[in-house]
């Protein structure tokens, strides 16, 4: 086991402590500022230690004082991106703990949304690495052909993000079958182009040179930092709750941990693996709502489809439950307490992925170069703007403050370097 | 890794101080193959044997650890994914431990599980508990200086908050 360098990471931290750091990475434009204090040795990473926390909403608090369907919306602004992931495990938990059951049909309809969201957060990942390497052209390639899923979104949901689909025993809406071709015509675009986002990304020179051995996390690592979802799969850690703990549609078919692995190379954890994974996920998503919309059970949609039925049910129930889910990032995690004639809950705990992942992001930086640092922060897909302002203390004790951009631009021109 | 083998793991090395609550199977899609919940409480001065058991017989994830404040006691909930890695191997565990207020610490896991740290800071900073050798108590997501624990259901300094949001509350559902 690696622990040497756990332990590093650790008395690292302690050493940062003695170093006053300025408050205000926030940016109004991103919704989950972070701060990052690096200590350098020449233009090299010897330590970090990482302060979330700057746009905590107390979402939880919020809940607990909202009946359980105002606390369902909540959830799903918890992240606009994942924006189905927390109403999924949300919900999930709400119905273990009140013993409610979910329509067949209401499952499969989860399974395929969730997997879209999969799609659409994956492919817009690959293009903010794209950006953070300096290939805007790649990134706007990316980002172009993600709005297929948008569209797609939009049309089966009604909104892009924020698709109001899961609620407390089954689901908003149906995926009728007249929307079934335009579902079937957009997974086809995406088979076709699975070609061109592996060439661009696991066959370009560029992309190799500057994310191979960059930004590792070892296996061994990964296991003690209890890292999640892609950022784990990369390290050829084989952990995915869609197959070690099946779930909703994913109970009838086999979905396996994709690894570096099957993309022929031994897993590293670096960059490149982590680009692997999300990339053959797309495709793992395809098969998975083709297989969905191809078995689609018929049935209801809610188990308890009156609203003041299920706030009644809801006001009655008392238990606790959890709830998961794997979402593009990496496992989304609830836990919540019902009391009998409480209509709030009691006890509510979000888990999100960036949470489990945060201790796994001191080891990718140690080693690497500041010029390496805005590809490693995306790589694990946080979920905050992470980038906005940074805080560099050298060993001689300097202090200085870099800005994102000039972050970018060391990054670029790194690639230039090295591409010649 | 079945939910009888775990606590097999479990009370191999805590014995009878491990309390089964419950072991709660979900059939999810056409319910051919459970999926399970396992459900057991430790004294809180046993829950470092209860998680280097498990660390003996497995790799376990610690997802993270939730707390509920239920007056005189603060109920800590160790949430693993216990047994992953293959089609249906994994069981979700939810390890629970209480700690009166009168007493408010706990032993760190963290040596044990290094990934536990961020869920133990999190816990230290918002109910304002010692977590006994913590490698770093500084707080995590609170401002560094903060002495409020929002999750404290006795916190007087989040009265003001209290009304407030009620107030809030109120205003938004003056439609429904």
């Amino acid at each position: 086991m690696h622990n040497e360098r756990i332990n590093i990471d650790l008395e690292a931290n302690k050493s940062a402590v003695a170093y006053s750091i300025p408050i205000g990475p926030t940016h109004p434009a991103l919704k989950e500022p972070i701060r990052f204090s690096f200590e350098l040795d020449g233009e090299r990473i010897v330590g970090v230690d990482i302060k979330p926390g700057f746009a905590h909403r107390g979402i939880e608090y919020m809940g607990m004082r909202r009946n359980l369907i105002q606390t369902l919306y909540l959830s799903e602004r918890i992240c606009g991106i994942c924006s189905i992931s927390h109403p999924l495990a949300f919900t999930m938990a709400v119905e273990h703990a009140a013993g409610i059951e979910v329509p067949p049909r209401a499952q499969a309809i989860r399974t395929i949304i969730g997997e879209l969201e999969r799609i659409h957060s994956h492919i817009l990942w690959a293009g903010v690495g794209a950006h953070e390497l300096g290939f805007d052209t790649l990134l706007h390639l990316t980002w172009n052909v993600r709005e297929k899923v948008m569209d797609l979104l939009e049309s089966l949901t009604g909104n892009r993000v924020d698709y109001a689909i899961p609620i407390i025993s089954g689901v908003r809406r149906d995926i009728p079958e007249e929307k079934v071709h335009l579902a079937a015509e957009a997974l086809d675009y995406y088979k076709r182009l699975l070609q061109d986002l592996i060439d661009a990304f696991l066959h370009d020179k560029s992309v190799e040179m500057r994310t191979k051995n960059v930004g590792v996390l070892t296996y061994d690592e990964a296991i003690a930092l209890c890292a999640i979802g892609p950022t784990a799969r990369a390290s050829g850690v084989k952990k995915d709750v869609r197959q070690d703990w099946p779930y909703y549609g994913f109970a009838d078919m086999e979905v396996r941990a994709i690894t570096p692995e099957d993309f022929g190379r031994e897993p590293v954890g670096d960059v490149y693996d982590n680009i692997i994974v999300r990339v053959l996920e797309v495709a793992q998503s395809i098969e998975i709502i083709e297989r969905c919309l191809e078995t689609m059970p018929s049935g209801e949609l809610m188990s308890i489809p009156k609203i003041p039925a299920l706030l009644a049910a809801l006001k009655k129930a008392e238990g606790e439950g959890i709830g998961r889910h794997e979402a593009p990032r990496g496992e989304v995690f609830h836990y919540i307490r019902l009391e009998a004639d409480v209509e709030e809950p009691v006890a509510w705990k979000v888990r999100a992925p960036t949470y489990g992942n945060l201790m796994a992001w001191v080891p990718k930086f140690l080693g690497d170069e500041i010029a390496d640092i805005p590809i490693i922060a995306a790589s694990i897909d946080p979920c905050m703007c992470c980038m906005d302002r940074m805080h560099f203390v050298s060993r001689d004790g300097d202090q200085s403050t870099r800005l994102k951009e000039e972050l970018v631009r060391l990054s670029r021109e790194k690639t230039r370097r090295i591409c010649g | 890794m079945k939910p009888d083998e775990l606590l097999a793991v479990l009370t191999g090395r805590v014995g009878s101080d491990v309390t089964h609550l419950r072991t709660v199977e979900h059939r999810h899609g056409a319910g051919d193959h459970p999926i399970y919940d396992l459900w057991v409480e430790v004294p809180r001065e046993r829950l470092r044997d209860a998680i280097g058991a498990l660390c003996a017989a497995a790799s376990p994830q610690i997802t993270t650890i939730s707390g509920d404040d239920v007056g005189d006691r603060i109920t800590l909930n160790y949430h693993l994914n216990v047994g992953w890695g293959e089609h249906y191997s994994a069981v979700a565990l939810l390890l629970r431990t209480s700690v009166p207020k009168s007493a408010l610490s706990i032993d760190t896991i963290s040596d044990l599980i290094p990934g536990a740290l961020t869920a133990e800071r999190e816990k230290r900073e918002f109910y304002g508990m010692t977590i006994d050798g913590i490698p770093d108590d500084r707080n995590l997501f609170l401002p560094e200086d903060s002495t409020i624990h929002p999750w404290r259901k006795d916190e007087e300094s989040l009265r003001k908050t209290e009304a407030e949001v009620k107030r809030l509350v109120k205003w938004e559902t003056r439609d429904a």
